[in-house]
């Protein structure tokens, strides 16, 4: 093919009505074609594969599972919120006894419930 | 495993992919490198970092097959990686580049594929070449889809997630800068 056929056939594969599949294939008989080196699938599986990557699965397996430990910690956070809120309503403030449950209870009652007396 | 999967469709190849069979994989990668060597190589050139790219590309393509869910064709799906994956390596050079050059990165493609093609004497291939490299990257991927892959402009449109009428436009300006272009070679 002549230059100035390969310059008109490059032009007219842009017109928008054009069918540009029989252009692609008429310029890579004409060596307008591409491709890698003959090792190129075997470099890729190697990447692949003997690089220790995991596969997509277990990939997989491991965002699931990280996204329920998530939603277990957040859980647990609720609870815990939950739990200062009932303890500050029921003893009036976050002392150590009212955290420990003993907030209203006296000395001696303590003495007696520890000495069975 | 099968020993073959000369002739299995793609659903078949995919589900042994993702069950980790080596031959699987390599089936698609020998169905589809020529596709991916011709958007890389014509958008970057004939120049040894497009045998990486394209390594990257089927790496790629690997670990987000689980992804994939059938919504279009395979092949659209990995040609929207080796679009992405092309337009970020002109990104990235062209930031290098810019740190030690004025000069725009397209300068050193054009060199890369003139030197090329000294050795491989293909007038076609050098003419394509040439004005592939002296066109806008932005223009220059939208003529890879349709000169080199035979790509319809909806399926441009489709791969490079781009409105209809914005490729159309800038089909017509490619047009424009590719006339300009091929009166010089």
């Amino acid at each position: 093919m002549e230059r100035p056929e390969i310059k008109n056939l490059i032009i007219s594969s842009l017109n928008p009505g054009t069918d540009t599949e029989p252009i692609a294939r008429q310029l890579e008989d004409e060596g307008v074609s591409y491709d890698y080196s003959n090792k190129f699938t075997a470099k890729v599986l190697d990447k692949i594969f003997e690089a220790g990557l995991t596969i997509n699965r277990e990939q997989e397996f491991i965002t699931k599972l990280s996204s329920v430990f998530y939603r277990i910690a957040l859980t647990g956070v609720a609870a815990i919120v939950l739990l200062m809120i009932s303890i500050f309503i029921m003893g009036g403030s976050f002392s150590i006894n009212s955290l420990l449950g003993i907030g209203d209870t006296i000395d001696e009652s303590i003495v007696c419930l520890l000495t069975g007396n | 495993m099968k020993e073959s999967y000369t002739r299995a469709d793609e659903t078949e190849l995919i589900r042994a992919s993702l069950d980790g069979d080596r031959m699987a994989f390599g089936e698609i990668v020998n169905r589809y490198r020529k596709m991916v060597a011709r958007t890389i190589r014509g958008m970057l050139g004939d120049t040894v970092y497009s045998e990486d790219l394209g390594q990257e590309v089927f790496v790629k393509l690997y670990h987000s097959l689980s992804e994939f869910r059938g919504d279009s064709k395979l092949a659209t799906y990995i040609q929207r990686i080796a679009v992405n994956l092309t337009l970020n390596e002109i990104k990235r050079r062209k930031r290098f580049l810019s740190l030690f050059s004025q000069k725009g990165s397209d300068e050193m493609y054009e060199m890369e594929v003139a030197d090329e093609n000294k050795e491989e004497k293909q007038e076609a291939k050098e003419i394509v070449g040439k004005a592939l490299m002296a066109l806008d990257p932005k223009f220059r991927i939208i003529v890879t889809m349709r000169m080199l892959q035979g790509y319809s402009t909806k399926e441009t449109a489709e791969i490079l997630e781009l409105p209809l009428g914005t490729v159309l436009s800038r089909l017509s300006r490619a047009q424009e800068q590719l006339k300009d272009i091929l009166q010089n070679l």
